[in-house]
């Protein structure tokens, strides 16, 4: 379901050549072809994005390239940073609809649906959101038509498989341009994939397991997918983990109370496991086994738009709506 | 130095007047948006109206028997105003909604329950003439109340029945431990701790937080969720409305 960069280092980590003597921000971005070094080194395509000016200032000393400048992007307009939340949560729902809608094959709308992610993504690096959990493939969706379900995971396979090998790969030249380019990126993505791992295919579990291995020490954004995920199923486990616990002696049976509960829930991969925010799209109003117990004082926002038409305004939009809401947890904080 | 003089106050006098140009725009922008959002307002409440007084003809029939069990989550500090419960309720009782449950984090609504069963005609307390939870079909209404304790407490404490069971069997392989633990076995062990209502399909949040506040989690997988605004400013169109909407609503559960 997502097409990223991960494990981006931080450009003092990175040896490079020497820079030609003119500002680096006054950088001149022409297409693919970027010649801020004299070496003239090329930008990828995949790092292509429409940028005005360069968005840090490039020192080089020892060898070493040091950032010493970062224009973090400004918020839009009316939202303030310290209401922002710091973990969302969004039900990806729509891409079918959006398929048919278009006379089209439900993969093309998956496909469109993987574009929608990226996007938002890259937006909650640049506006500070810790946490963004999205719901990929939930435990339900393995009653879908074998074709579809077998794309579905063949998507993510992929999608997560290209990154990972195209990241591994790269010269650290291009990292520093990846970098450079994207600085709401620096720090990157740490990835975590909650749900039944255990239905999937060997070869996904595997690769899952990398991928989470390889971005577990990345600090910008952690990124959450859950694959054949079900709220249910997630209480359902963390007492089976209580369980043997209790079996091996590491309990009392008298200790059990929710907070232990709480302890052994998936989303516990992350510092912020309780969702500020959950968005929900193609005018769905229910939540559908997604994080259940986690989900007691979220915000619920619920759109029209079916998630590949899913942007930057509807983003802004529920943040807007997310921070202009009196908000109370009555006595209790979950 | 006179010209000078003169550019400077014909200057000063543009500089007066285009600030008070800007300021006039701005407010004008603000009225605007105000205005729309104040005739967003008028519109809201007359259609409620409207539908109130059955005038918009697709809300006159509803299909109420498609709404099974309704919950309504009620913010604690406004579970206090109990005469505006009843009212919710009898307008439920007159919609034709036979099943409902009222939940607030607080308990306040299970403490004043006596009185709110006393207030709503034919209305009896759910479990009383139930058995098993079934949801019969019958001319009075019955109520549920809930509270914060009923959500995660209650798993809580589920979660110790099964252990006690899984304990005292003995059990040390993987196959006897995956039975024991299994989202059934979970339905059940809340049941038997009196915590194990039906799924509502449809639950009405009023207050000014948009969140259901603690509502027993594992009974709404798939209940639609739809935000009322605060109880004080209820009304019967908006209601009727929300059930029209859950009526016409399809659900795939996953398909």
């Amino acid at each position: 379901m997502l097409s990223l960069r991960f494990a981006i280092p931080t450009a003092n980590s990175i040896a490079s050549p020497k820079p030609k003597p003119k500002s680096a921000g006054s950088l001149q971005f022409l297409g693919n072809q970027t010649d801020i070094f004299s070496s003239g080194v090329s930008v990828p395509k995949r790092y292509d994005c429409k940028l005005q000016a360069a968005p840090t200032d490039v020192d080089v000393v020892n060898g070493k390239t040091s950032v010493a400048r970062e224009l973090s992007e400004e918020l839009p307009v009316g939202l303030k940073k310290e209401l922002m939340p710091k973990h969302v949560a969004v039900i990806m729902d729509g891409n079918g609809r959006w398929a048919r809608q278009r006379g089209l094959p439900p993969s093309a709308g998956h496909e469109a649906g993987v574009k929608s992610l990226r996007e938002l993504v890259e937006l909650c690096c640049r506006w500070g959101i810790q946490v963004l959990t999205v719901f990929a493939f939930s435990a339900e969706n393995w009653i879908r038509p074998k074709v579809e379900v077998e794309f579905l995971l063949s998507l993510f396979e992929r999608a997560l498989k290209s990154e990972f090998e195209s990241f591994a790969s790269e010269s650290q030249i291009e990292l520093l341009f990846y970098v450079m380019l994207f600085p709401s990126v620096r720090g990157g993505i740490r990835i975590s994939v909650i749900g039944d791992s255990s239905k999937l295919p060997t070869s996904l579990q595997k690769l899952i397991n990398e991928v989470e291995e390889a971005t577990k020490q990345n600090t910008k954004l952690q990124l959450i997918v859950a694959v054949s995920y079900s709220g249910k199923y997630d209480v359902v486990q963390a007492c089976r983990s209580i369980a043997e616990k209790a079996k091996d002696g590491e309990i009392q049976i008298e200790d059990i109370n929710e907070s232990l509960i709480e302890q052994e829930l998936e989303t516990n991969c992350t510092e912020y496991p309780y969702p500020d925010l959950l968005i929900r799209t193609s005018n769905e109003l229910r939540v559908s086994n997604f994080l259940l117990w986690q989900l007691a004082y979220t915000e619920l926002f619920f759109v029209r738009e079916l998630w590949p038409d899913f942007g930057k305004d509807e983003f802004v939009d529920a943040l807007t709506s997310y921070q202009q809401r009196q908000r109370r947890y009555g006595g209790r904080h979950s | 130095m006179d010209f000078k003089k003169e550019v400077r106050i014909v200057c000063g006098w543009i500089a007066y007047f285009g600030d008070l140009l800007l300021r006039l725009l701005w407010h004008l922008v603000h009225v605007i948006i105000s205005l729309f959002y104040f005739t967003l307002g008028i519109a809201n409440a007359l259609e409620s109206y409207l539908i109130s007084w059955g005038v918009l003809k697709r809300y006159r029939s509803l299909h109420v028997n498609k709404l099974r069990y309704l919950a309504i989550v009620v913010e604690s500090e406004e579970a206090y105003e109990t005469s505006k419960i009843i009212a919710l309720l009898q307008w439920l009782a007159d919609i034709g909604v036979k099943h409902v449950c009222l939940y607030d984090m607080e308990g306040i609504l299970k403490k004043s329950k006596d009185f709110i069963l006393a207030k709503v005609d034919g209305a009896v307390l759910y479990g009383e003439t139930h058995e098993n939870n079934k949801l019969l079909d019958q001319t009075h209404m019955t109520l549920e109340f809930a509270s914060f304790c009923d959500g995660k407490e209650a798993v809580a404490k589920a979660a110790n029945v099964l252990f006690m069971k899984y304990v005292k069997s003995g059990a040390t392989d993987q196959n006897q431990k995956g039975h024991i633990f299994t989202e059934s076995q979970m339905s059940e062990a809340l049941k038997t701790i009196g915590s194990g209502g039906p799924e509502p399909d449809l639950l009405l949040v009023y207050g000014p937080a948009r969140c259901h506040l603690g509502f027993p989690a594992w009974r709404i997988r798939y209940t639609e969720i739809v935000h009322m605004g605060p109880l004080k400013s209820m009304k019967y169109g908006s209601l009727i409305k929300a059930i029209h909407k859950f009526t016409r609503v399809q659900q795939n559960y996953g398909k």
